[in-house]
């Protein structure tokens, strides 16, 4: 049986929307519903809407005006998200990817690495629906 | 996580492994071997000291099959009634198995090929140990036809490092050992109750990781529940 997942992609540029769509759709089993907006701001505004009730986040990690994720994501946390937030990288290899958790992330990964397959792993890992394969 | 000495040869894949810091990080370097060496699909399974039952879903630690594959599977196939299972209770020697390959007779004259199951054309089986003595297989499947000598030698080479590091960093979690800042605080948290969600909006982190961090202190402490954990905690002075 088919879930569906609702997953919000915060990214300043509207062509990764079109590519994370494609990889989406290509996860077996999942019915991802991919949502996009372009700042923390927006991102704010969505998770306050309360509906759709997001899965997880995805966020690029250079948003601007904010630096990277070590501003952006303790935004979103101290305005009460509580659900899984994975940042996105073109490259995760400086330094300060190795404190990921003391800024409320709870994964990266580089975006060579974003594959249907790496997005089916962090849902079964991030998203709980009560169904057994979902841990 | 204690520095290797460079006796512990690790080539060029040395920088990754020191940075990999949790689950997603060994999916992303066991998936990124995968890829490597012609594979689609890894799972890392554990294995008991002697061959049992047990469902493939019961044994996965770490996979990354498609949702729902490895529960398909125990619902038609008893995992460890498989050719692939049954060798790694035979040897420790890396094995290699084709879908154009005869059937291997398993002794009661039954052949349950794993590949034919999960419907894959190759798949390469590394058993590994972590320094517990814990045995694990890590299986990298795909539709390859072949590996080649080299090739087959790097993977289990590779495997073995990644393995160790992952089993180090996620798996051996030992009671005992001392309490992180962050899992005190979380500690302290849940011993003025808590629940796991007010934690995460105090803490700013996700509940998911509240939760993980509240079943490492339960390993830790070697306890049961959140009840026993804190007077536990309190009975030994970790928090006041």
């Amino acid at each position: 049986m088919t879930v569906t997942v609702n997953i919000l992609l915060v990214d300043d540029d509207p062509a990764e929307n079109v590519i994370m769509r494609a990889l989406m759709r290509k996860v077996p089993n999942v019915d991802v519903k991919l949502h996009y907006v372009e700042t923390v701001e927006a991102a704010l505004n969505f998770i306050r809407a309360g509906e759709p009730r997001l899965d997880m986040i995805l966020m690029d990690n250079r948003l601007h005006p904010q630096a990277d994720f070590r501003e952006t994501v303790p935004e979103l946390r101290q305005n009460g998200y509580i659900g899984p937030i994975g940042v996105i990288s073109s490259s995760i290899a400086d330094a300060y990817f190795q404190n990921i958790d003391d800024y409320g992330v709870d994964f990266r990964i580089d975006k060579s690495e974003l594959d249907p397959t790496a997005i089916g792993f962090i849902i079964q890992e991030f998203v709980d629906k009560g169904m057994g394969t979902f841990q | 996580m204690a520095a290797l000495s460079p006796h512990h040869r690790r080539y060029d894949f040395e920088c990754d492994l020191d940075k990999a810091l949790n689950r997603v990080d060994f999916f992303r370097l066991f998936h990124g071997t995968a890829l490597r060496f012609g594979f689609e699909h890894f799972c890392v399974i554990q294995l008991g000291a002697d061959q049992e039952g047990g469902s493939l879903s019961s044994k996965l630690v770490l996979h990354d099959l498609s949702a729902g594959l490895a529960e398909t599977y125990d619902k038609r196939h008893r995992f460890h009634e498989s050719d692939v299972a049954k060798s790694l209770y035979r040897s420790a020697i890396p094995t290699v198995w084709r879908a154009g390959d005869l059937p291997v007779e398993l002794g009661d004259g039954a052949t349950h090929s794993l590949l034919t199951q999960l419907g894959f054309e190759l798949a390469a089986v590394v058993p590994v140990q972590a320094t517990s003595g814990a045995r694990h297989a890590v299986i990298y499947l795909g539709d390859n036809n072949d590996i080649h000598r080299q090739q087959h030698m790097e993977l289990c080479y590779e495997t073995a490092c990644v393995f160790d590091y992952f089993s180090r960093a996620v798996l051996s979690i030992k009671t005992g050992t001392g309490l992180t800042p962050r899992e005190t605080e979380i500690l302290r948290w849940i011993s003025y109750g808590k629940t796991a969600s007010e934690i995460a909006l105090i803490v700013s982190v996700s509940e998911h990781t509240v939760n993980s961090h509240t079943a490492t202190i339960l390993k830790k402490l070697d306890v049961v529940n959140r009840t026993q954990m804190v007077a536990k905690a309190i009975r030994e002075q970790i928090i006041q």
